[in-house]
């Protein structure tokens, strides 16, 4: 028998391999390690583990080592188009992953980001994204990132909808 | 129906009050660098009006939706094109 998961954000609903089937990005800038809730089109749920030998932490700082806030926000950027990449591949195919990387809509506008903690190697950030209204070929999205019970992160965005196939 | 003066001085009244609300929302939620007593009512809201952009047409259409409950779609966004047609949308919705 294996061990129950230590924690609830163990739960797997999109392993890092099919996260990549729904973002065009890949490293350096492929951010996000696990999808833990789902809602397609609605919100989501992740979990980015924060570690040392990532090399943005090698510039930022050296000596002083902090994950930087604007990949947080990015990292609710890529959250959003998995929310987004999944009501299409759910549309399209019936399945939560398809390969929809090459329809992702863009980062339109970001407000009133918020950094409210160091994340630091070590961290386990937790990211959640809720869409909010759509107008125009926009969508409001409002994102938050925490470690443990503290918020470290709060920001609004707007991105832009998926390209019609 | 012929309106009396009375029931004509109080829609203007709450029309131009109306008008005053927006005016102050706009300026505060699109972080606007000008006085909201200097926005005309007829002014475009895009474009050389008051240079909003394609993007504030989210957050405009929130901002009314959080403040006065009215919603605004795709199919009026037409009425975010001046401040005075935004604040008809906002009466016939309300009516």
């Amino acid at each position: 028998m294996t061990a129950a998961p230590s924690s609830p954000s163990a739960r797997v609903v999109l392993n890092a391999d099919d996260i990549a089937r729904m973002l065009p990005h890949r490293h350096p800038f492929f951010l996000l390690d696990r999808v833990t809730a789902l809602e397609p089109g609605k919100s989501a749920e992740a979990i980015k583990n924060v570690t040392a030998s990532d090399g943005v932490l090698a510039g930022h700082f050296p000596g002083r080592m902090l994950y930087p806030g604007v990949l947080l926000v990015e990292c609710v950027a890529q959250l959003a188009a998995v929310i987004y990449g999944s009501a299409a591949a759910q549309a399209s195919t019936g399945d939560l992953v398809a390969d929809v990387a090459d329809r992702v809509g863009y980062l339109a506008e970001i407000r009133q980001a918020k950094f409210l903690k160091p994340v630091v190697p070590g961290d386990q950030v937790v990211f959640r994204a809720h869409s909010g209204p759509r107008l125009a070929g926009l969508i409001s999205v409002s994102g938050q990132a925490s470690v443990g019970r503290e918020l470290v992160m709060t920001a609004r965005l707007a991105v832009t909808e998926l390209d019609q196939p | 129906m012929v309106m009396t003066l009375n029931e004509a001085t109080r829609r203007a009244a709450a029309r131009q009050e109306l008008c005053a609300q927006v005016k102050i929302l706009l300026v505060d939620r699109l972080s606007l660098d000008v006085d909201p007593g200097s926005i005309g009512d007829d002014q475009p809201l895009f474009g050389r009006g008051l240079e909003l952009d394609s993007i504030d047409t989210l957050e405009l259409a929130m901002a009314v939706e959080d403040t006065f409950g009215v919603t605004v779609t795709d199919d009026d966004t037409h009425s975010l094109l001046s401040l005075n047609r935004l604040v008809d949308h906002i009466e016939r919705a309300r009516a």
